[in-house]
């Protein structure tokens, strides 16, 4: 199975459109593909194929919680919180922040009473649907107030492999979040190749570049989709991908066309462009 | 004063719009802007700026590192990280460095002390005095590097120290850590959406941060013309909470791609920014007094 993934550091580049539009590609020519939305915290592949989420499946993660009867004050677990996420004075209990807690586990691992338990709780969801014969879409959600959203992308990875078996996928598209940071490398790990969606603005070839260094450090062999490739300075886009050594293969021109059907979540309709 | 520009969607004009805003209060009172997507950067080059006066390198994250001296290949770290960080590989572990995030459990876990903290140097803080004469701080976390939140706390601490009226803070895509950390504490969030079903769908996702922190906030619709009727929809979702909108233009890419702020431009979209500016104020003042 090819698992290749649309990335491309800015946001609004087009990086779901290329992967929604890949998809419908491979699918149109008989292929079974997955397409795995892994921008868990606003994903929105199935609004741009006018679906709607259902079914959630949950994903759960480790939080702590204190027992007030064995708790001595001592403080230790926040002296090792790295996220100061637990607040401690002097001879009272400590007080647990979860908006700052990552659940790493460290808190409820240091105590040396054992009065920090765990909770399990809900750090988003997956939603599976067909979209066709032979497409499939599988949506990573977060829950909102989540801070640490890399985990749910990690689980969101895990369930599209699983589904990938089960539906005997050729290929697996993993649509990732704007950025380089955690959620970005989970949802690049282990994809074979990448496909870098910018524009040619210097806004785009800024961000380009820093997902282009991300991927090097991967070692995952890229391409440069050039969207709205007519609109701008296509030469900003050129000097960075000399720099790094990437060619620019694919090129969507600046289509109101396009714009429109984004916008009534109907890309199934725009899938000649690529 | 804080207001920040956030919206959850990626390329709704966030960053445009934050320019904007910086260079308008600027007219009428002393402004920092700041630059909380750390990620990806992208005020500076919206108000012209490719230089900085000073950049800071900085550490607000640690690694790990295993011993292999010291490692007798119990797998405890590997069990115990929860973010995936530690790998096998034949019977060694080792740290992936891109999934640490330095939270010190495989250390804690260890049973012969064979795992060291480190810190990193993770990211940037870099300030410029603009041209237009108030102070840039924009942050850069290096790519594949975590800890992304906390250098938003560092380079608002920077902005806090420079003498201001108006902090004009710009947030990255998205509604995780760096989001977080760059919402709480402000006075006034602008969201700025578009009328495409992931642009509403996002809005929703950030208000629900927005709402936690109960911070008050008003709507921009960008690009209205590309979708009048979903426009009209989400105008009248928004209510007494509508700023104003701005047309779609091609003359805002002519104008990024010249490194010239768009109220500076010959776009239309000047216009309606004004206006948008003079609502923020009014609503400013009803909210926050």
């Amino acid at each position: 199975m090819r698992l290749i993934a649309s990335t491309g550091g800015k946001g609004g580049t087009g990086k779901s459109t290329f992967a929604i539009l890949s998809a419908l590609k491979f699918s149109n020519q008989g292929k079974k593909v997955l397409l795995c939305d892994c921008d868990v915290e606003c994903p929105n592949d199935h609004l741009l194929l006018g679906r709607e989420l259902q079914e959630p499946e949950p994903i759960y993660q480790d939080f702590p919680e204190l027992d007030a009867e064995k708790c001595v004050s001592c403080g230790i677990c926040s002296k090792i919180c790295k996220e100061n996420a637990i607040f401690w004075v002097k001879g009272k209990p400590p007080i647990f922040f979860e908006d700052l807690c990552s659940g790493c586990g460290a808190c409820w691992i240091v105590c040396p009473q054992n009065a920090i338990g765990t909770k399990k709780k809900i750090i988003g969801k997956t939603f599976e649907m067909k979209i066709n014969d032979n497409l499939w879409l599988l949506t990573g959600m977060s829950e909102p107030g989540i801070v640490e959203t890399g985990p749910v992308v990690k689980e969101v990875k895990k369930r599209a492999l699983e589904l990938a078996e089960r539906i005997d996928a050729e290929v697996l598209i993993v649509d990732t979040a704007p950025g380089t940071h955690c959620n970005v490398i989970q949802a690049l790990l282990g994809c074979e190749r990448a496909y870098i969606v910018t524009e040619p603005t210097p806004l785009g070839a800024h961000d380009a570049a820093l997902i282009l260094k991300l991927l090097k450090m991967m070692k995952i062999p890229s391409e440069i989709v050039l969207n709205k490739a007519d609109v701008g300075d296509p030469n900003v886009i050129k000097g960075i991908a000399d720099e790094y050594g990437v060619q620019v293969t694919i090129k969507i021109p600046y289509s109101e066309r396009l714009i429109r059907a984004y916008s009534e979540g109907k890309l199934d309709r725009m899938v000649d462009l690529i | 004063m804080k207001i920040v520009v956030a919206s959850g969607k990626g390329g709704t004009g966030k960053s445009m719009f934050a320019s904007s805003l910086a260079l308008l209060f600027s007219e009428i009172t002393n402004v920092v802007a700041c630059d909380c997507d750390v990620d990806a950067p992208n005020l500076g080059l919206w108000l012209g700026v490719t230089t900085y006066d000073s950049v800071e390198a900085i550490s607000t994250s640690e690694r790990a590192k295993i011993n292999n001296e010291k490692c007798v290949g119990c797998g405890k770290c590997f069990e115990n990280c929860a973010f995936g960080a530690v790998e096998k590989i034949d019977s060694r572990f080792i740290i992936n460095p891109l999934l640490c995030e330095g939270c010190g459990v495989c250390q804690l876990v260890c049973p012969t002390k064979a795992i060291d903290l480190a810190p990193v140097m993770n990211g940037e803080i870099r300030i410029k005095k603009t041209k237009w004469g108030f102070p840039l701080v924009s942050g850069q976390l290096k790519p594949g590097e975590t800890g992304s939140g906390k250098i938003v706390q560092e380079l608002r601490k920077r902005a806090d120290e420079l003498s201001h009226e108006i902090m004009i803070l710009d947030a990255a895509a998205g509604i995780g850590c760096p989001v977080i950390a760059s919402i709480t504490g402000c006075d006034y969030a602008v969201l700025v959406t578009e009328p495409t079903p992931s642009g509403f769908s996002d809005l929703m996702r950030v208000l629900k941060v927005v709402n936690h922190f109960s911070v008050p906030y008003g709507v921009i619709l960008n690009k209205w013309d590309i979708n009048p009727e979903a426009s009209q929809r989400i105008e009248k979702w928004s209510g007494e909470r509508f700023l104003g909108k701005i047309s779609y233009d091609r003359e805002v890419v002519n104008s990024i791609v010249n490194l010239r702020p768009v109220i500076l431009s010959k776009s239309k979209v000047k216009k309606e920014i004004r206006e948008i500016f003079e609502k923020i104020q009014e609503s400013i003042e009803k909210e926050c007094s």
